[in-house]
């Protein structure tokens, strides 16, 4: 039965309800850092557009300049800005750490993923399927149980407050997802190739290498893309790991001072950080959702 | 260090020197320090004097400004040598003297020893869980810790005593330095635990009892003099102006938070109770303990509602809005409200809060050297790490950023944060700042009687922390917002003291 | 086959079978030598921890048996931890479920403009969850939350009583968050499945003249069932070690009320007493171990 033109235009109607629903928080969110503080604590109302947006959280936190410039500028005194306030508010390290810390976790994950995955998806070999299980349930165990004995091992290994450190926790965490997902990308590949390859001679590694992993760039892209978002954002273990080295979770939730919290700057900070994901996933959005079905498709 | 370190090192002394003896213009000053590679950020420049407006960017005049202690600036120099180039640590709360330290730090201490500080500045909860897992493996990560003062029993063993400090490296002590300047009260209220002082005070939070002068005028209410007024007043206020979206004041209630505990021994403190009586047993629900609760209750329904979930930045930014008349909480506050962007500016005033009813229990009846007294002081400390890897520097900077200027200059420049020493009160710097306006320093006198008179302390016991985290403001959160104990105060509090004994008996403390 | 005919053939090589390329060890040892160092260490020491007892005065671990054990299964506060987790487990769980169905069967379709609709819809996974815990905090806060504003402006929320102090309602806040972060995440898995679907029976039961919620019930769901078995299992598993949104929004208040185990955990963690706290921890594990457990043998989820 096809749908009428009305159950059409209804459709497309709720849809775009629907999505406009879900970007409201963040289109809010991203108003809120160009919002003076008069706008974003007004409380006899929300404020949709009707203030004079101000730069200047952008301007600190991504551009470098000192708060105290801008207290300045607003004709203030300098003992009155510095009332309350983090380290600094000047981000721009704090990207770069974070993107650091998620390229190398990404690269990492995916050699030992593919690897695994290519391994688990040709090979069967008795107690597989627990195999993959106890790769997933490292999933299980709560971040927080994770923190002490890492800490102490990362102290001694003299990996505390090092990209290395923090890259390898990270791949950690990732691994189980990036195995499951790839799995089930190179299940899709036949195993007739493989074996075609390697009647010609060719050894399992260079079938692998050669042959296996470029048809399953789709798969890697998708598991690159995931392991990128969640290194990007994850915050507990890059908390208690790092002083000097602060990634963009860990910067935001500095600017919750004793005196005040900085929405200002914490709105800032929270759109430009969201930019870089959003792109990645853009880029990859296709792969992505066949990939996260994890081979379950398949019967 | 090479010739050439040293020379560079002279240079910028010698630069700084006749810069402050006024033998040097700005222009020139700067363009030598551009020459040694110094740079200056804009607030640093600033202090310098000659800015835009008379007197420089603080409304301090060119002299004051400059008084950087040049003296002290070269001893560091000197005895710091041997360290250049270290790096030392430490992990802060945002308050005032921390932030303040950090700004001069770059232009001051590290230019004069080439010594480098990183002040790692977070939330008050995660200085602590930090401070606790760089202990608990000795990690040495910290050179330094910023130890809120209910923290003192807690981490006492892995600090050095700083006067020991002081005595046995006589080559790294800071002539001058003057340990009686500091203001005893504040020593024995934040640095000691068991004869031991644990570190240097360094910050002061304490409650006062701040109010909206207008308002009152307004509806010719008289300031209240013991806290039994004061809660007629709080009623009165509230039935005013509510109207105006006014509340009669506004509490740091938040459930489960460090804030809420902190209101609450004000309160108790303030009706003649304690948390411990002398056998080191919980009798926070004694008579006078459920009187004081039951008046908490009556203060949190007459804030606004989101009280509940605010901590002391929650409060402090409602009482800037003007969303409420008064509160006894921390005098950090009040400079805010003088702010240039504040709603209130120049309207608040500050006194010592008001007695307590009936009177306070006296400490020697009290267990764990707690101190009950209506002003709740919440001071920090700093302090050496036994496990640093660089106590000379550590110590050196511990004594730059503790020393009579530099603490003098943080009380004008950290926004009107309260002076530990004696000195910076009567220093001209302050006193010239005594007026309406940011940073202003007009609450003073009133912080000052209640360091010296009033100053309630918390119990000094290993497992306070936990107990003042995760017990004691999560049961009273389950009262003030209904959770459980139906409003029965006697109940809530019944309930605290078993686990409070509890721990304390499990712990081996009793 | 071939596989297996050559582990015959190349036994009695020189270089052991198990090193080769053919077998699975070298393929598999690093990323075994990986999870064992960084996950089992871990998994050892808080077992380490849970059965000792932290020594406030000296600060020493002492042997303590099964101290912590007993201690946690007496604790009436973690009981009640535990439940307020399952109940914000099942909840979130269910409605993220629901509501990724409905939105994914919406946006199942190759017409103009979809694509976008759906790129759009993946947005709300990139966002950091410490910023949307702050993006909820800001927009429920009680004086000057947008959110805040429509609830009482529909008179669902009185503004003496605002959602994050009420117990009653702080843990539905803090579920906005997660909802809103998540349930794209299902959508997309659950658009994966359908756009996986085989055509010919919807167009039997097209011709058969089934309505939509028919042809859904009977046909669409049961196709789909080992997709949202897996997507269960991962969402269920990271909704029951919730942390982060709690953390900010709410750090367990009201009272109680929005306290998971997680954060009960991180509390006692963070004031020192490690042993208790890697107790708790392990708790949360068993919990899930056993619960995954028997979900994947019911529902025969198979990787």
């Amino acid at each position: 039965m096809e749908p009428t033109f009305f159950q059409k235009r209804l459709r497309d109607v709720v849809a775009v309800i629907v999505v406009a629903i879900f970007m409201f928080p963040i289109a809010w969110w991203a108003l809120s850092s160009i919002k003076p503080y008069s706008a974003i604590f007004d409380r006899s109302g929300p404020v949709y557009v009707d203030f004079t947006p101000t730069p200047d959280n952008y301007r600190v936190t991504l551009l470098g300049v000192s708060r105290v410039q801008i207290g300045m500028e607003q004709g203030g005194d300098a003992a009155g800005v510095i009332k309350g306030g983090a380290n600094s508010y000047d981000s721009r390290q704090s990207l770069a750490d974070s993107a650091i810390i998620a390229v190398g976790s990404t690269i990492v994950t995916l050699f030992l993923a593919t690897l695994a995955a290519y391994c688990l998806s040709r090979m069967q070999f008795v107690g597989q399927q627990s195999f993959l299980f106890w790769i997933l349930s490292q999933r299980f165990m709560p971040p927080i149980a994770m923190v002490i004995p890492i800490v102490f091992m990362f102290r001694d290994l003299g990996l505390r407050d090092t990209y290395l450190g923090l890259i390898l926790v990270h791949t950690l965490i990732n691994l189980p997802l990036a195995v499951l997902l790839l799995k089930s990308f190179f299940d899709d590949v036949p195993r007739e190739i493989d074996e075609a390859a390697m009647i010609d001679g060719a050894t399992r590694a260079q079938t692998f290498y050669k042959i296996v992993l470029p048809m399953v760039k789709g798969g890697i892209a998708a598991a690159a893309v995931l392991c990128f978002i969640f290194s990007w954002t994850e915050f507990l273990l890059s908390l208690f790991l790092t002083t000097e080295i602060r990634t963009v979770p860990v910067k935001i939730s500095t600017f919750v001072t004793s005196t005040a919290t900085e929405w200002g700057y914490i709105t800032a900070l929270g759109t430009s950080a969201i930019v870089p994901s959003f792109i990645f996933i853009l880029l990859v959005q296709r792969h992505l959702v066949r990939g996260l079905t994890l081979g379950s498709l398949k019967d | 260090m090479s010739l050439k370190d040293h020379d560079k090192k002279t240079f910028i002394v010698d630069a700084c020197n006749d810069f402050t003896a006024k033998r040097l213009t700005k222009r020139d000053f700067m363009r030598r320090m551009a020459m040694a590679g110094v740079g200056f950020s804009a607030f640093n420049a600033g202090l310098l004097g000659g800015g835009r407006k008379r007197g420089g960017l603080l409304g301090l005049g060119p002299d004051e400004a400059q008084a950087q202690d040049a003296d002290m600036l070269k001893w560091l120099a000197d005895v710091g040598k041997p360290y250049a180039g270290t790096k030392i640590r430490y992990t802060s709360e945002a308050t005032p003297p921390s932030i303040v330290a950090n700004q001069l730090v770059a232009g001051e201490f590290t230019k004069a020893t080439g010594i480098e500080v990183e002040v790692e500045i977070v939330p008050l909860e995660q200085v602590l869980a930090k401070a606790t897992q760089d202990v608990q493996g000795q990690l040495g990560t910290y050179d330094l810790y910023y130890l809120d003062q209910s923290w003192m029993a807690t981490f006492s063993q892995d600090v050095i005593d700083p006067r020991e400090y002081y005595d046995q490296n006589k080559e790294l002590a800071m002539p001058g330095f003057d340990w009686d300047d500091f203001s005893k009260p504040l020593v024995d209220g934040i640095a000691m635990y068991n004869g031991k002082q644990c570190g240097i005070p360094f910050d002061i939070p304490i409650f006062i009892l701040m109010y909206r002068k207008d308002l009152f005028d307004k509806h010719n209410i008289a300031v209240p003099k013991d806290l039994d007024e004061y809660l007629k007043v709080v009623q009165q206020m509230t039935e005013a102006e509510k109207g105006n979206g006014i509340f009669g004041t506004a509490c740091q209630a938040k459930s489960g938070h460090y804030s809420l505990e902190c209101d609450w021994t004000f309160a108790l403190w303030g009706h003649g109770g304690s948390i411990f009586n002398k056998d080191k047993m919980f009798v926070g629900n004694d008579e006078q303990g459920v009187t004081g609760l039951k008046f908490y209750q009556e203060l949190v329904k007459n804030s606004p509602p989101s009280a509940t979930t605010w901590t002391w930045d929650g409060q402090g930014q409602a009482l800037t809005q003007g969303a409420a008349a008064m509160a006894i909480t921390w005098g950090e506050d009040f400079p805010g409200f003088d702010a240039n962007d504040s709603k209130v500016k120049g309207l608040f005033e500050a006194l010592p809060a008001p007695k307590e009813v009936p009177g306070r229990r006296a400490a020697a009846d009290c267990g764990f050297n707690e101190i009950p007294a209506v002003g709740h002081q919440g001071g920090s400390a700093i302090a050496l790490s036994q496990y640093s890897k660089n106590k000379e520097a550590a110590w050196l900077f511990m004594q730059w950023v503790c020393s009579k200027d530099v603490m003098a200059r943080v009380s004008t420049l950290g926004g009107g944060a309260s002076p530990m020493r004696n000195s910076s009160f009567t220093d001209p710097r302050v006193k010239e700042k005594a007026v309406v306006g940011p940073g202003t320093t007009r609450h003073f006198d009133a912080i000052k009687w209640t360091i010296d008179n009033q100053m309630g302390s918390e119990p000094d016991m290993p497992i306070w922390a936990d107990l003042s985290n995760n017990d004691i403001p999560v049961e009273l959160g389950k009262l003030l917002t209904g959770q459980d104990y139906n409003g029965d105060a006697k109940a809530c509090l019944d309930a605290i003291g078993k686990i409070v004994d509890g721990k304390v008996a499990d712990a081996g403390l009793r | 086959m071939s596989d297996a005919v050559s582990v015959e053939r190349a036994r009695g090589l020189a270089l052991p079978r198990f090193l080769t390329a053919d077998s699975p060890v070298p393929w598999l040892l690093p990323i075994t030598a990986m999870l064992t160092v960084f996950g089992l260490y871990p998994l050892g020491y808080s077992i380490w921890l849970s059965l000792h007892k932290r020594n406030v005065l000296t600060r020493q671990l002492d042997f303590a048996g099964g101290y912590q054990w007993v201690k946690a299964f007496s604790d009436a506060r973690m009981w009640g931890a535990l439940e307020t987790t399952l109940l914000y487990t099942f909840v979130a769980l269910a409605l993220q479920l629901v509501l990724g169905i409905l939105i994914a069967l919406l946006l199942d379709t190759d017409r103009r403009g979809y694509g976008v609709l759906r790129a759009m819809m993946t947005l709300p996974l990139v966002v950091p969850p410490a910023v949307t815990g702050m993006m909820f905090l800001l927009m429920q806060d009680g004086s000057f939350g947008v959110l805040s504003f429509y609830l009482y402006a529909l008179d669902l929320v009185s503004p003496a009583r605002p959602l994050l102090t009420q117990p009653h309602t702080a843990l539905i806040a803090v579920m906005l968050a997660d909802i809103w972060q998540w349930t794209p995440f299902m959508v997309l898995i659950m658009l994966a499945g359908l756009r996986s679907l085989p055509k010919d029976p919807f167009e039997a039961a097209a011709i058969d003249g089934a309505s939509a919620v028919q042809t859904f019930f009977r046909l669409t769901l049961p196709m789909l069932r080992k997709v949202i078995a897996v997507a269960v299992l991962i969402r269920g598993v990271d909704l029951f070690r919730i942390y982060d949104y709690v953390y900010i929004i709410t750090a367990g208040g009201p009272g109680t009320a929005t306290e998971t185990l997680s954060f009960y955990a991180g509390r006692i963690y963070f004031t020192g007493d490690f042993p208790y706290a890697a107790t708790l921890s392990l708790i949360v594990l068993i919990v899930l171990i056993v619960v995954s457990n028997i979900f994947v043998r019911v529902f025969k989820v198979r990787f």
